[in-house]
């Protein structure tokens, strides 16, 4: 449906308008806060495009991983919801439990988390992600 | 009262309180507050400009003080304004750069809270300038050394002290301590947080004993300290200050997640590691090692993360509905990324 804005489109446009048309227009001390709530525009707009793939992929990496050490946990009855809570409260207790210390899971562990927290991050704040790629040292 | 400046009734009636209870403590009897206004920022405390004029005793004079309060809810691990008071005097007397504190009020019914007053010092603190506009310092590397030197000033300050008494016993393992503090807090979440859990993992595995228990600020970082003149005036919000691991505090000020926009600067987003490192160890007498602050930057950046949950949770758990501490619960994935960063950094 192309004729329609979208969500984000929608969020993308009003947040224009705030920036271009409102934050202008306000005194010194306010503008704080309509930077803030351009901020949160955007974060929920590319939650909007991109959340339920980061969501599904966060899932898919846990189950994998806790297939690997032989603890799955059942599917979720529903498979349009990721069902995250579960599947992170199983990874925490085998990582506790220092299942995940050997070498070799311990990489694999650090490159699915690695996986999902840049997905997230891409939501919630990409820049970090452009200035980690140009500064690759310290 | 003449020229006061708050223009709501609670704010007026709180100034003429602190008139009264500053004449006994000034030794006076006419003591006019001509400015009280709420300073911006300040997530856990409240802080007021107060200017003050006095007519007589051994304080006549104007004077600049800030009063500093409770916010209305306030993160569980802070100091009370009393226990503050204390470690701000500890580092005062050493000769640390801090506002000088000058009067305790542990009577709530003043302004309703506990309270304390101290000097105002000059200069500009958010980290966002300092990083992003070189004529606030225009000699980068010694505001950096400086930095480091009055760091290593208050890790100077060792138990016992009496006056510090105040303060909870020290951990025997800091970093351990941590680790468990951290995991409690996490417990108490409804979610889980594998990544977070992943680097508290690594920080039990990889701890070790501090060199020495010393005072640590445990918010040493830019954004926390005054610049006038692009010199240092003073470190402020002594908050979380208790004894532990000096590595915490290096690791802290030097951690990417408080450089601002001056990321690829390890000196606290200022200068390059390197002329931190040397003011520090110009009165410490060591400096850290680069396993040592990779470790302690680890659990800044979890440590932060656990705060910025915290945060969160002031405003989704509905005390506190913020648009401010909703966003900083949104940092936590970035933190996240950075743990992980570390780690596979370290194990390589």
């Amino acid at each position: 449906m192309r004729d329609i804005s979208d969500a984000a489109d929608l969020m993308a446009t009003a947040r224009e308008a705030l920036l271009g048309e409102l934050l202008p227009a306000l005194p010194e001390d306010r503008r704080y806060v309509a930077r803030m709530i351009a901020n949160v525009m955007a974060i929920a707009a590319r939650e909007h495009r991109l959340g339920f793939d980061a969501a599904q992929s966060e899932a898919a990496r846990l189950r994998n991983l806790l297939d690997g050490i032989g603890r799955p946990v059942a599917p979720s009855a529903d498979p349009l919801r990721a069902d995250l809570a579960p599947l992170r409260a199983a990874v925490r207790d085998a990582i506790r439990a220092g299942t995940f210390d050997p070498p070799q899971r311990a990489d694999a562990l650090n490159a699915a988390l690695s996986h999902t927290a840049a997905d997230w991050v891409t939501i919630s704040n990409p820049k970090v992600l452009r200035s980690e790629a140009a500064t690759p040292n310290r | 009262m003449h020229g006061t400046l708050p223009d709501n009734a609670m704010e007026t009636s709180a100034a003429t309180a602190i008139e009264r209870w500053l004449c006994t403590q000034m030794h006076t009897n006419d003591v006019r507050v001509t400015r009280y206004e709420r300073m911006p920022g300040g997530a856990i405390q409240d802080n007021y400009t107060l200017d003050v004029e006095i007519a007589n005793g051994p304080w006549r004079g104007p004077h600049a003080f800030v009063l500093r309060t409770d916010a209305p809810s306030s993160v569980a691990a802070s100091l009370t304004r009393a226990q503050e008071f204390a470690v701000l005097r500890a580092a005062y007397a050493a000769g640390v750069a801090a506002p000088k504190p000058l009067f305790l009020c542990r009577q709530p019914d003043i302004i309703g809270r506990e309270f304390f007053i101290m000097e105002r010092l000059p200069g500009i603190a958010p980290g966002h300038r300092l990083t992003r506009e070189a004529g606030l310092v225009p000699d980068a590397h010694a505001l950096a050394h400086a930095l480091g030197a009055n760091l290593a000033r208050i890790h100077a300050i060792r138990p016992p002290i009496a006056e510090l008494d105040v303060l909870a016993p020290p951990a025997e393992n800091p970093a351990l301590g941590a680790v468990a503090e951290y995991r409690a807090y996490l417990d108490r979440l409804d979610d889980a947080y594998p990544a977070l859990e992943w680097g508290l993992r690594w920080c039990e595995r990889h701890a070790t004993l501090p060199p020495a228990v010393v005072l640590v600020h445990r918010d040493y970082r830019t954004g926390n300290y005054l610049v006038h003149a692009g010199r240092l005036t003073g470190v402020l919000d002594w908050e979380f200050a208790a004894w532990g691991d000096p590595r915490e505090d290096l690791g802290w000020f030097t951690a990417r997640c408080w450089r601002f926009a001056g990321v690829d600067r390890e000196g606290g987003g200022i200068a390059p590691l390197d002329p931190f490192l040397r003011g520090y160890e110009s009165v410490a007498g060591w400096r850290i090692s680069r396993a040592d602050l990779d470790y302690w930057q680890l659990v800044a950046h979890i440590r932060w993360a656990v705060i910025a949950l915290q945060q969160a949770q002031r405003h989704l758990g509905g005390g506190e509905r913020s648009l401010e501490l909703a966003l900083t619960g949104r940092i936590v994935h970035e933190l996240e990324y950075e743990v992980l960063q570390l780690i596979a950094r370290s194990a390589a």
